[in-house]
């Protein structure tokens, strides 16, 4: 089976199982709208310290809910040792990181579908093309926070300490997407062009690249004893 | 050997499937960190065969099975399949290897069904004949009256059912099964018996860890027993 093929069935049997349980949009896309209804709360004050703060909790949601969803993810491959089942098969090892982080980042792409206009309604965002935009770099983002999270998750299924893993590990390693992020939102929702914001979305670009071939390469490694 | 030959053509194989006669272990060393799990076993595995693996707790019996499934490098020593090396040609022949472990490996969300057409889709089973494959294989093992429903709700038996099913679904060359009759009854327990009989009458090169010594007596045709990581005589 070629590469895309078996990352796809990789990806088309977490979907199958996401379209039946609804376990990780469900969690994650309820813990993604709790924090920005509570720091909308907590932090509103006008409409210009409101479009100042949007992009921290925009990112800080994306951020926590993708750890959930990463763990989820990789937990249905613990159950029942189904991980040993895949690593068994003939599928090359890069498709199976593929296929893992693409469920993520779909997953992920799905949540921040409903964040995006619950941000723009809490802190009074402007419907037009800043939110477009920051659209885009919502997803360049996610894409490369998925890659690398999918890596370490899947670290973490060999070992006990998974949380700690994705949370000590994962974070400080994804922090220049995470930066990268919050600064082109910040400056997208401040007036600023996707021109003019190019070279953040091209660290988010190098990240993505980085991780997705990186991540392909060394899953194989990682799984190994 | 040209009767094993006609056994294995006849039998219905699949595009991921490498042939070879046997499998060869020489000197084969595991550590793990300062921990040594197998301390140089020599071993040789043929086609038609059940080799039954014994030993205590802690005698390198999964271990050895785990460097036979190639999850894991020898740290010395040599494993052969065939003319092939394990771990260096390991990409081509992990679609060989069938696999009974102590946990299912199947996914608790899906049914049985949905299970062994994933997997049967994974070992390049074709779409043509894919649902007829995996509907023979449900019937063959009884499964057809419970496997719509999604695994988590099976009992051990059904469970090791489905898993079983998996393992031989592709044909493999070569069975590793361990402990494959825990948790079973006597009718789960004869089926699995006529399973691995079938297997090796196809010509699988089987290979099986078991405590169970009925099962030994019935299946087994040859005996390795470890001790230490090292083998003993039987």
């Amino acid at each position: 089976m070629k590469l895309p093929a078996a990352a796809w069935l990789v990806f088309e049997k977490d979907l199958r199982i996401e379209l039946r349980s609804g376990e990780i949009l469900i969690t994650t896309g309820f813990f993604a709208l709790l924090i920005t209804i509570l720091t909308s709360l907590s932090f509103y004050l006008d409409d210009v310290i409101a479009r100042r703060i949007a992009p921290g909790v925009l990112w800080i949601s994306i951020a926590f809910s993708g750890v959930l969803a990463m763990g989820r993810s990789f937990q249905r491959e613990r159950d029942n040792d189904a991980m040993r089942g895949l690593l068994l098969s003939p599928l090359p090892r890069p498709a199976i990181y593929l296929g893992k982080a693409l469920g993520i980042f779909a997953f992920l792409a799905l949540v921040e579908l409903l964040l995006l206009p619950l941000l723009a309604v809490l802190y009074r965002l402007p419907f037009d093309g800043a939110l477009g935009s920051v659209a885009l770099i919502t997803l360049l983002g996610t894409l490369g926070y998925a890659s690398a999270g999918a890596l370490f998750a899947a670290m973490g299924v060999r070992v006990r300490t998974k949380e700690l893993v994705l949370s000590v590990v994962l974070f400080p390693l994804v922090s220049p997407a995470l930066l990268a992020g919050v600064v082109a939102t910040r400056e997208v929702l401040g007036g600023a062009t996707l021109n003019e914001v190019f070279d953040w979305l091209r660290v988010l670009l190098a990240f993505d690249l980085l991780f997705l071939v990186g991540g392909a390469l060394l899953f194989g490694p990682l799984t190994s004893e | 050997m040209a009767a094993l030959a006609d056994g294995l053509t006849a039998h219905a194989r699949f595009g991921r499937v490498i042939d070879f006669a046997d499998v060869s272990a020489q000197g084969l060393v595991k550590m793990f960190g300062p921990t040594r799990a197998l301390s140089g076993v020599d071993a040789h595995f043929e086609a038609g065969h059940v080799t039954v693996i014994e030993g205590p707790n802690g005698a390198g019996k999964s271990t050895l099975l785990d460097l036979l499934s190639l999850l894991s490098r020898p740290t010395r020593g040599s494993l052969r399949f065939g003319k092939l090396d394990a771990w260096r040609d390991r990409e081509q022949l992990r679609g060989s290897l069938g696999v009974l472990a102590h946990a299912a490996m199947l996914y608790p969300d899906l049914s049985g069904r949905e299970n062994l057409v994933l997997f049967a889709r994974m070992y390049g089973v074709p779409g043509n004949r894919l649902g007829k494959h995996v509907d023979e294989l449900g019937e063959r093992f009884e499964a057809t009256g419970f496997w719509q429903r999604p695994t988590r709700t099976y009992s051990r038996g059904q469970l090791q059912r489905i898993a079983l099913a998996r393992a031989i679904l592709h044909a493999p060359r070569l069975l590793l099964l361990d402990e494959p009759s825990t948790g079973l009854d006597v009718r789960a327990t004869e089926r699995l018996v006529e399973t691995v009989q079938s297997e090796r009458q196809r010509g699988a090169i089987v290979v099986m860890v078991t405590h169970d010594n009925l099962l030994t007596e019935k299946l087994a045709d040859r005996r390795l027993r470890l001790n230490r990581g090292r083998p003993e005589q039987a």
